[in-house]
């Protein structure tokens, strides 16, 4: 099949297999992908708007003992500058970013041996009470597994436990790379991907949403890619519990990995990052690009890459920073650099319920 | 396209699209080429006489931040690698002109392989005016000693409304285009610039790069043009206060490399534009990068987020990602280097189009460089396959297989010719220019003037491109260059001669430029498909020349009517007559060697 047989399988609407996705990642020239998924963007999201959160991603912890050597943020316990966060002190840091507009906060931590599975519920119990303005969306799949080793339950009884505690939303960190040849060389601790996947499984089964991420950059080939789409997409397919896709590049800064990678990835494969992934992923409605995570320029671009949602603010952001990456905006700029690229831009809940439109200015409308 | 159509690109939402038709054009201009080099900017000195709002590098004499580099200062920065010293400064009221010179003359004689680009049209009017010499005197005098291109810097917006509100103490269109129509008449090629993203309008923009179109047509002096984004910075412009949109600088990009049809490249210089964007304008028309650059003051000074430099491998790598082939320039954009597998060469004149209608993209990546820069770059090992002048394939034929076509003529060319003063017997003794991009037609004019005429005439070599002539007797020309000037004809030469004429009239035999030839050591495989690639393209072409190359002959002013006389005035395939005239050419040149051995 040539490679326009293919585009024209992806048009009408047909899922693209395997073979025929590495071909479209590896031959196709970069606007003719987004092209593409362009055309899967408008058919799936056909305002010509896109969405932001008003966001914060605190940490309780920095204490992790997973070893991932892509990360620059963890301590090992006793480490000069670990730190855990009580219960109290959380609250207070989301009651301050609920006065400031917040509506999502993203929490996660290391993965901390000496918190018992009873902090977790806490903080989940008291934030549904304390600070109803915000919308939880807490845990990685990585933490969930550390609080099933320390409870001694059962994944899917530690994740009933915080449903009832209040949680509906859970990040989709920590899937790094689903491909296990590379997951072994990067994050050999952290689980093979089925580990990842059955957390999500699990967590979409009981009825969590959560979002689905990829990290790039690093030792994966178009290959991996291909593969982290394809079992995101096979898991999508029996729940629908992800609400978005949101792929990043490795940062190198101060991590051991950065001996063998010492570059950043190129705001190009960012684009093609995004662009191919909303068109193998046919079954997520939305693909996240980021201001923050490649840059407010690149962020800008990949709205026309096929992207429609433009993630959250961050007031506060501590792990990309640990490897010296450091990007801040704030709401107001944030819609400027929607309306900019030509978008009306859309105020989100974490469930991607819209709350309010910022139409595009006058003078920006061309 | 008019000005009009300029500001429904502007305005259009759909990026991609004219995204898509600015890369069309990039790739009939430059193939799958992205140029850097590797460069070292010089400011030799901050101190200026004016004071112009978007500016937060220069300072006043005396005061404090403000230097003065001396010459042995300019040295130590200059690294030997370097290909390209850009020299850019402040205007300083006290520095005599020889020391201006002296900087030039220095850098050249000190580091002979790197070319100095020095001085924007704002400094070389400043010379004007303060030395008391015409601008063609600065030029003159500043080329003898060294320089070779001029920076594009200074032209920020053509329009005297932002001129009064932002740079009054600049000068305005007016000279900046007369310094660079000089330059040019002089030999020099230069940039062009516009800075973009304070209070101009899009019109004004547009109208600025009408107005570089027109002087392009007039001189074909330009080499490049480069969109500067505004730095906002510590500036004192309050107005739009903000970084341009990615948006804006791709749309810039894209709509400078469609409105600016008669301009060879777009350049997304890193430093004012960011990392980011650079990489992705690469796919928007932009084919150069610029370079390693060394320091950065001016953007650096006013907030620009781009690291101070971006090391060789960093360029590399987002060329490579950008679908390109990373091609390491000097200063008149000939590759010095090439960094990626699978690349074609391709002659960048009307007459080896044929060859190249049906290459699939992402399997061979196709190169336009010069016949004389092929031979180089295939000596190097850098480049797989490609019509190769006759010369180059003759010196390679080791490492070289011959894959069944050539360029040749039936019986003339008319686009190998000789512009004359006088007539042959006329040229003993005399200078002869000849361009720094042939290989065989330069070999074909000896063999002609010595053995078929008897006469003796020195030849002297100068880059391709803007030229002063005036000075030879007569001017050898190639390529889609000889063709326009065939036409449009050559003030003060008034003899021309088709050198490929010359020599079927004496030999009654055709004469082959190029031969098509690969590497011997590619895998069996790649070479099935390389010829099958080339071989599907010429089928096609042949059955309509004008309909394949009708677009090239047009921009260098042909009907179509003339493109297909003259494509059809070809033979590709390499048969009997055309082996035969090779072995006689061969042998001619032999005796010409032994003969002047003796």
């Amino acid at each position: 099949m040539s490679l326009l047989e293919i585009y024209r399988k992806v048009r009408s609407g047909e899922r693209v297999s395997r073979a025929e996705g590495l071909r479209i990642l590896a031959e196709s020239e970069l606007l003719d992908l987004a092209d593409l998924a362009n055309d899967i963007r408008f058919r799936n999201n056909p305002d010509r708007a896109i969405s932001f959160v008003v966001d914060t991603n605190p940490n309780y912890s920095n204490i992790c003992n997973v070893d991932c050597i892509f990360c620059a943020f963890y301590r090992h316990p006793g480490e000069e500058g670990e730190y855990a966060h009580t219960v109290d002190e959380m609250i207070a840091n989301f009651k301050d970013a609920a006065a400031k507009g917040v509506t999502t906060v993203l929490l996660q931590g290391g993965v901390n041996p000496a918190l018992p599975f009873e902090y977790y519920l806490e903080l989940v119990e008291r934030t549904v009470r304390d600070v109803p303005e915000i919308y939880p969306h807490f845990f990685s799949t990585s933490e969930i597994t550390g609080m099933s080793r320390i409870s001694g339950l059962s994944v899917p009884v530690v994740l009933q436990r915080l449903w009832d505690a209040g949680l509906r939303s859970i990040p989709g960190g920590g899937a790094e790379i689903l491909s296990d040849r590379v997951r072994k060389k990067i994050s050999h601790l952290k689980g093979p991907s089925a580990e990842w996947l059955s957390v999500m499984r699990e967590a979409h089964k009981i009825g969590y949403k959560s979002t689905a991420t990829m990290m790039y950059g690093h030792l994966e080939t178009d290959e991996d890619i291909v593969e982290h789409l394809e079992v995101v997409r096979r898991l999508q397919d029996e729940y629908h519990g992800f609400t978005a896709f949101i792929p990043w590049s490795f940062k190198p800064g101060n991590t051991p990995l950065e001996k063998i990678i010492p570059h950043y990835a190129t705001p190009t494969r960012y684009l093609q990052m995004i662009a191919f992934s909303r068109i193998y992923l046919d079954n997520i409605q939305h693909i996240q690009a980021s201001w923050f995570s490649e840059g407010k320029k690149t962020g800008q671009i990949a709205l026309h890459f096929g992207a429609d949602d433009f993630g959250g603010t961050l007031l506060e952001e501590n792990v990309h920073a640990a490897a010296n990456f450091v990007n801040k905006t704030n709401t107001d700029e944030c819609i400027q650099l929607i309306h900019e690229s030509g978008f009306a831009a859309a105020q989100r809940t974490t469930l991607y319920q819209i709350m309010k439109v910022y139409p595009i200015p006058a003078e920006l409308a061309a | 396209m008019s000005l009009e159509d300029g500001l429904l690109l502007y305005r259009t939402h759909d990026l991609i699209a004219l995204g898509k038709m600015a890369h069309a054009v990039q790739q009939t201009k430059s193939g799958d080429a992205v140029y850097f080099v590797l460069n070292q900017k010089i400011e030799h000195t901050n101190v200026c006489v004016l004071s112009c709002k978007f500016c937060d590098f220069a300072a006043k004499k005396g005061s404090s931040g403000a230097y003065e580099m001396t010459t042995d200062e300019i040295l130590a920065r200059l690294t030997p690698e370097i290909q390209e010293v850009h020299i850019t400064g402040g205007m300083p009221p006290d520095w005599p002109w020889e020391r201006y010179v002296d900087i030039v003359e220095t850098i050249h004689e000190r580091l002979p392989h790197a070319d100095v680009k020095a001085f924007t049209a704002v400094e070389i009017d400043f010379f004007h005016k303060k030395f008391r010499m015409s601008i063609e005197e600065v030029l003159r005098r500043l080329k003898a000693v060294g320089l070779k291109t001029m920076p594009g810097g200074g032209a920020e917006i053509f329009s005297e409304r932002v001129r009064k509100l932002l740079f009054n103490q600049k000068i305005g269109a007016k000279t900046w285009l007369e310094v660079h129509a000089t330059a040019h008449r002089l030999g020099i090629p230069t940039n062009s610039t516009m800075l973009y993203g304070h209070v101009e309008t899009l019109e004004e923009r547009l109208i600025h790069l009408i107005r570089l179109r027109e002087a392009q047509d007039e001189t074909g002096g330009f080499l490049t043009f480069i969109p500067l984004a505004f730095q906002p910075g510590d500036t004192g412009i309050k107005p739009r206060n903000r970084f341009t949109s990615a948006i804006d600088d791709l749309k810039t990009i894209a709509v400078s490399r469609l409105m600016l049809d008669n301009f060879p490249h777009i350049k997304a210089y890193w430093v004012m534009l960011t990392e980011e964007v650079a990489s992705v304008a690469l796919n928007f028309g932009a084919d150069d990068m610029d370079g390693t650059v060394g320091g950065e003051k001016i953007a650096h000074d006013a907030g620009a987020v781009s690291p101070m430099t971006l090391a060789k491998d960093r360029i590399i790598r987002i060329i490579t990602d950008a679908g390109k082939i990373p091609v390491e320039r000097d200063v008149f954009y000939n590759p010095l280097h090439v960094f990626a597998d699978n690349v074609i060469g391709k002659i960048p004149y009307l007459n080896s189009v044929p060859f190249y209608a049906h290459f699939e993209k992402r399997r061979f990546r196709i190169l336009p460089v010069v016949p004389r820069r092929m031979g180089i770059l295939s000596q190097q090992g850098e480049i797989d396959a490609g019509p190769f002048s006759l010369m180059d394939y003759v010196r390679q034929r080791e490492q070289l297989e011959l894959m069944g076509w050539c360029i040749a003529t039936r019986d003339q060319v008319k686009s190998v010719m000789l512009f004359s003063k006088g007539g042959w017997a006329d040229l003993e003794g005399k200078t002869i220019a000849i361009t720094d991009d042939t290989a065989t037609s330069v070999q074909l004019l000896t063999v002609l003037l010595e053995k078929k005429y008897g006469i003796r005439a020195i030849l002297q070599r100068l880059h391709a491109g803007v030229n002063d002539y005036s000075g030879f007797d007569a001017v050898l020309l190639i390529g889609d260059e000889a063709l326009r000037r065939n036409k449009l004809g050559m003030d003060g030469f008034e003899l021309v001669y088709d050198l490929a004429r010359e020599w079927y009239d004496w030999q009654k035999l055709p004469f082959v430029f190029a031969v098509w030839a690969m590497r011997k050591a590619l895998p069996a495989q790649k070479k099935a498909d390389l010829k099958d690639s080339v071989q599907r393209s010429l089928e096609t072409s042949e059955m309509d020349f004008a309909s394949v190359a009708g677009k090239h002959g047009r921009s260098i002013g042909l009907t179509e009517g003339e493109t297909r006389e003259y494509l059809e005035g070809f033979n590709y395939r390499l048969g009997e007559r055309e082996r035969a005239a090779i072995e006689i050419f061969e042998k001619l040149l032999a005796d010409l060697r032994q003969l002047q051995e003796n």
